[in-house]
């Protein structure tokens, strides 16, 4: 499956929407609007506000991210925000500076 | 989850934009695009940007190579070459220095290779980013095309390395009927005049001409 994929060295400033998975390995800054997962990985940077159904940040976001579903800090994950989603998990190891609000 | 799932999509540094995606704004990098979506605005690569069947860029475009099987509506500056596949559709400029348009492809625009009186004369074995063997099989145009990229010599010597056997047959038959109006014509005459008019066919032909248009 042709799953979209923003590579190591891809810088994208603008706005990016869709109804599949993106996976950023690269750098995004603007808006990004998914009614799927978005994946920041660990080389990831994300300047942008997020509305997606899921989320799973190991690199850098900066922004704020609504969710529909579920928002997930990973260990390696850096994010400076606010975070509305109905779940929210922040793993040990994550650094995060932001609200939370988990009303549905 | 993510790690399990991301190799099977993309091994190395490509990268996919997927075919319900869409990006508006700026993009740059330094490894090959893959659009199968939409991406509206600017792309600038020092790589390949391939535009696949599904996919639609609406941009200035700034790349080394591309590969066109989708849509591009706007200009596309490339440092190597631009290839329109057989199932690719363009709108715009392209500006680069080998420019490939095969059968079956749509464009519209304007084509600039740069200084062509000092081009040095290309290989046959000049490296394409990619051939694709796919979109070439229906080039009976090829002998045609020179004259959209306006530079004859360019087709003739990047097809063999393509599609080497295919290629003789076609010119063969091309080439043919050139030669072939000029022994028929004494062959036709001949019967009509004596032996010795041979030495003057062309005279005797003028005049069945004009008999023909009376």
């Amino acid at each position: 499956m042709a799953n979209t994929v923003i590579g190591n060295t891809i810088v994208i400033d603008g706005e990016i929407s869709g109804d599949e998975d993106l996976t950023i390995r690269g750098t995004v800054k603007g808006k990004i609007a998914l009614s799927a997962s978005l994946i920041v990985e660990n080389s990831g940077t994300v300047e942008a506000d997020i509305e997606t159904k899921n989320v799973e940040v190991s690199g850098n976001v900066t922004g704020n991210i609504t969710s529909t579903e579920r928002v997930e800090l990973k260990s390696d994950g850096r994010m400076v925000g606010d975070i509305k989603a109905p779940r929210i998990l922040i793993a040990d190891g994550a650094v995060f500076k932001g609200n939370v609000d988990m009303e549905r | 989850m993510a790690t399990a799932r991301t190799p099977t999509t993309s091994s190395d540094g490509a990268t996919i934009i997927g075919e319900s995606v869409h990006i508006r704004g700026q993009l740059n990098g330094g490894e090959d695009l893959h659009v199968l979506g939409r991406v509206e605005g600017r792309v600038d690569l020092e790589r390949t940007l391939v535009v696949a069947q599904s996919g639609i860029v609406k941009a200035e475009v700034s790349v080394k190579n591309a590969v066109i099987s989708g849509v591009v509506v706007g200009n596309i500056h490339a440092s190597e070459s631009v290839e329109i596949t057989r199932e690719g559709r363009m709108v715009g400029d392209i500006f680069s220095p080998r420019i490939i348009i095969v059968d079956g492809a749509s464009f519209r625009g304007n084509v600039d290779m740069g200084d062509i009186a000092n081009m040095p004369a290309r290989k046959p074995s000049a490296e394409r980013p990619r051939p694709t063997p796919v979109a070439r099989p229906a080039a009976p145009v090829a002998p045609a095309r020179p004259a959209v990229t306006a530079k004859p010599g360019a087709k003739p010597a990047l097809a063999p390395a393509a599609k080497a056997p295919e290629k003789p047959a076609e010119r063969a038959p091309e080439k043919a009927p050139e030669k072939a109006p000029e022994p028929t014509r004494p062959a036709t005459v001949t019967p009509l005049e004596p032996p010795a008019a041979k030495g003057l066919p062309q005279k005797a032909q003028k005049t069945r001409v004009i008999v023909k248009r009376k």
